[in-house]
């Protein structure tokens, strides 16, 4: 089963309110906390369905969550990066959020 | 904003938590994680710490993994302890008690896997455990500066497992003790040449390497270099100490050698392979101190060491003790000091040889000069081919220390000069004083017979031999005297094969001995080249001036340049009464040789020349002649057939000094082979009673004859003559000494008595080596001569330079 983990391209965020990302894992990755959860030597069970469920974020949160990913992989070693356009109202909530994944 | 509220505001009840927490960790301790979550762990583990519960949560996890280390890993390891292993590390090397050895490895064995079981299982887990407390290690951690969990949770091992005791005392050996022990004992058996689990070993070491003695976690402070190095070393010092006194009971000199060099491969193979690459030096170290450092001496004075290789051409023995002691003594002083002794040895002993036949007592009369030429390969007495073979020997020598050079010592260039020392120093010994002689008769021998037939390579290896010979000689002066000596008869008789070769040999000495060395010698090769113009300008003189007359006597002369030769014989010229054809020539020559050199003098030796001259006995022979001995047979032309001379009527006429009159007179009275004359009474020797009368009996079938000069081969010097060129040299050497002096106060103009010395002795060291007494005396005989003054008030002692 972990070579099976391995070998999938994409894995599956899912929001408190039951939202599903599907998202690439090189970009998921990105996300201290989501590399860990997903690391099949530790063989979490997110590991090995490749299902990540975040009891703490909705759905608005994690979209934009899945946008930064792909942005901040898209913009890995390129130096002087614009800020990613971020709706005032949701600030608060990204930032939790981001210091609980850690990305 | 990281304590924020929102979606993570509510209150956390801490155990209930921590209830969850530790039943998942159990459940990964067990491996049976797959079911868990890790997004819920992280969660609650992030919540507390983000409820300022990181600090219980951090040392619960500590609690959590001691009580699992202690309850659960500890008595696993403990159950793989059998008596036997406990016994080993105390008992060292080879003690099993009751053990046997294969038990006692199967055991350790066990032990080692359930240590590295064990070891690795706790890092796997740990590994999990802090992925799942990243949070944790994150803020708390980093906050309160405290080791992250994974660091600290590795120290509980260490303190839990490794440095608890084995038994219920306290004070029995800690689990760590008898680890070292254990491994310690596997490498001992598989120095003895047992196979073991290098995995296990590896794994263990490892281990140690990745823990530290205290919590402060710096290199030095390794458990691997801490506890474990030091017992390795240690052991192995003690192991070493001890194949080594085994070994040089037990096997030859190349033996333990050979076993050294393999017993450090193994080591080195070892440190790679199972230990720790910084141990790798510091194994060498014990190995070379205890196998090489400290008995390097005894192998190499063993009955099969150093002198038994060298005599038996053990190159590749030679090449490992060189390897060995280059390892623990840059100048490889004790095999440097065996070789040298060698040396001298055989040195010595090729001295001896050569003194024993070479010393000439009385010469053989008879010494056939005229036969010298058939037996080419033969030179003609014993002493000259003691010389050569001394000579020959020395070259041996050299050629065998410098092959050993070479292949065994990699041309180490400390060997290569104290071997140069010791040749110099057996070729000068005071107990030998003919090197000088020696070499340069290998060269006069090479140079009239030696080097015929012989291709240009082959030849310039015998002038490089040579050369290397003269190299090592001290008394540069002396070899300048003979070679001189020898090199003018070559020229005179000329009896070089080849005078490219000649020169050739003469232009490496400058190379090598300087300009000064050879400028006489460049002299003399300049007299042979005019001496030959000038006998042809003569010759077209005569033409040209009419002078020619049928009755003429043709005259090749040399003409030498008196300062540039050594002594030719004494100046007998005034006395000698030349016949009255040979005057005329002379006459006309020095007329021929005024007009173009004016205010030169000319001195005639005819003790050196030869004559052709055609000699009726029936048949016509042609006769190569001593000029002496042609001015005797000319004598006769005037005495009727049948009448006598008397050897004072002879001499009369001649004015010739007897001792050149009697060898002539010998040569061509009483050698069978140019009996031109009949001596009354018959008889080898020659006596002033003597008469002759013209042997009308004689005849030859050769065309040609050749009446030989006695004293014309090169030739080992009697004692009586060695010790005049031996006062000759030190007269020499006197007045060398002095123009030094000299030379070194003019510029100077105060010295000190010793800075004088010294300088002295430094100007004149490419010549000789001088003796500081003469030094002394030539300083009194200059003071006396008022070239130098001492200076009264001055202290130390020192001169001035009166000009």
């Amino acid at each position: 089963m972990a070579e099976e983990n391995q070998q999938s391209d994409y894995v599956t965020l899912v929001s408190n309110d039951g939202f599903e990302f599907k998202v690439q894992r090189s970009a998921a990755c990105i996300a201290g906390a989501i590399k860990k959860m997903l690391d099949p030597s530790n063989n979490f069970v997110e590991a090995r369905e490749n299902r990540c469920h975040f009891e703490s974020i909705n759905g608005i949160v994690l979209e934009k969550v899945c946008e930064y990913l792909y942005y901040a992989e898209k913009h890995k070693d390129a130096k002087d990066v614009p800020d990613m356009d971020l709706p005032p109202e949701l600030c608060l909530e990204l930032l939790m959020a981001a210091d609980f994944l850690n990305c | 904003m990281r304590y924020g509220q929102g979606i993570n505001g509510d209150d956390v009840d801490f155990e209930s938590v921590w209830k969850t927490l530790d039943t998942a960790f159990t459940q990964i301790h067990d491996h049976n994680a797959s079911s868990l979550s890790y997004e819920e762990l992280y969660r609650f583990a992030y919540r507390l710490v983000l409820k300022k519960q990181g600090e219980k949560l951090y040392d619960k996890v500590k609690a959590f993994e001691s009580t699992w280390l202690r309850e659960k890993i500890r008595p696993q390891i403990l159950g793989k302890l059998s008596p036997s292993l406990q016994s080993a590390p105390q008992d060292g090397v080879g003690a099993g008690a009751a053990a046997t050895t294969n038990e006692r490895r199967e055991a350790g064995e066990k032990f080692l896997r359930e240590v590295k079981d064990s070891w690795q299982n706790h890092v796997v887990c740990m590994n999990m455990l802090a992925d799942v407390l990243m949070y944790m290690d994150r803020v708390y951690c980093t906050d309160n500066r405290k080791p992250n969990i994974y660091a600290t949770a590795m120290n509980l091992f260490r303190d839990c497992n490794l440095f608890s005791p084995t038994g219920s005392d306290p004070r029995s050996p800690s689990v760590l003790g008898v680890l070292n022990g254990v491994i310690l004992d596997q490498i001992q058996m598989e120095r003895a040449g047992d196979v073991i689990d290098k995995s296990i070993i590896k794994s263990c070491i490892y281990m140690l390497d990745g823990l530290y003695e205290s919590n402060s976690e710096s290199s030095e402070q390794k458990l691997y270099s801490t506890s474990f190095e030091q017992d390795f070393l240690n052991v192995s010092r003690e192991f070493y100490r001890d194949e080594g006194e085994k070994l040089l009971r037990e096997s030859d000199a190349g033996g333990y050698c050979e076993r050294t060099m393999a017993r450090l491969k193994e080591e080195q193979y070892r440190c790679r392979t199972m230990l720790s690459d910084t141990t790798t030096p510091k194994i060498e170290k014990v190995v070379e101190e205890e196998l090489i450092k400290n008995k390097i001496q005894e192998v190499i004075e063993m009955e099969s060491g150093v002198r038994f290789m060298i005599d038996n051409e053990r190159l590749e023995e030679l090449g490992l003790v060189y390897q060995l002691e280059a390892r623990v003594d840059e100048k490889k002083s004790e095999l440097t000091k065996a070789i040298q002794l060698r040396v001298v040895e055989m040195g010595t002993a090729v001295n001896e040889a050569a003194t024993t036949t070479a010393v000439p007592g009385q010469l053989p009369p008879e010494q056939a000069p005229k036969d010298a030429e058939a037996p080419a390969n033969k030179p003609g007495n014993p002493q000259t081919a003691a010389a050569i073979k001394w000579v020959a020997d020395v070259l041996e020598l050299k050629d065998k220390f410098d092959a050993i050079l070479n292949h065994s010592f990699q041309k180490d260039t400390g060997v290569a000069a104290a071997l140069t020392r010791s040749f110099s120093e057996f070729i000068n010994s005071a107990a030998f004083t003919r090197a000088s002689e020696f070499i340069s008769l290998f060269i006069d021998d090479n140079m009239k017979k030696g080097i015929r037939d012989k291709t240009e390579t082959e030849i310039d290896q015998v002038l490089l031999k040579a050369i290397t010979l003269v190299r090592y000689v001290q008394n540069k002066d002396m070899f300048e005297g003979y070679y001189k000596k020898h090199l003018t008869k070559r020229l005179l008789q000329k009896k070089s094969l080849s005078m490219d070769v000649e020169k050739d040999m003469v232009s490496r000495m400058k190379i090598e001995l300087g300009h000064q060395f050879t400028q006489k010698m460049e002299g003399m090769f300049k007299d042979m080249n005019t001496s030959d113009d000038l006998t042809r300008n003569y010759q077209d003189y005569l033409q040209s001036t009419g002078s020619e007359d049928p009755k003429r006597v043709g005259l090749d002369m040399m003409v030498l340049t008196s300062m540039t030769w050594p002594p030719l014989g004494e100046d007998n010229e005034k006395k000698f009464i030349f016949p009255s054809e040979i005057d005329r020539l002379r006459k006309s020559f020095e007329k021929f040789y005024g007009e173009k050199h004016s205010g030169r003098k000319l001195t005639w030796l005819p003790h050196l020349g030869t004559a052709d001259m055609r000699v009726r006995f029936g048949k016509m022979h042609e006769v190569n002649i001593p000029t002496y001995g042609m001015v005797i047979l000319l004598l006769f032309n005037d005495v009727p057939s049948g009448e006598y001379l008397s050897y004072e009527e002879i001499q009369a006429k001649t004015n010739m000094p007897d001792a050149d009159l009697i060898r002539n007179l010998q040569q061509i009275a009483v050698s069978k082979k140019t009996q031109f004359l009949k001596k009354e009474p018959m008889g080898r020797e020659v006596n002033p009673s003597d008469k002759f009368c013209v042997n009308e009996k004689f005849q030859s079938k050769f065309l040609k004859l050749k009446v030989g000069i006695i004293t014309n081969n090169n030739r080992v010097e009697t004692d009586q003559e060695k010790r005049e060129t031996e006062d000759k040299m030190e007269q020499h050497r006197g007045i060398t000494v002095e123009a030094a002096i000299v030379r070194i106060m003019k510029s100077r103009k105060q010295l000190s008595h010793q800075q004088l010395i010294l300088d002295t002795l430094d100007q004149v060291k490419a010549q000789f080596k001088p003796d500081v007494n003469m030094i002394k005396k030539r300083i009194e005989s200059l003071i006396d001569r008022e070239y130098l003054e001492r200076l009264e008030e001055s202290n130390p002692p020192a001169y001035k330079y009166l000009a």
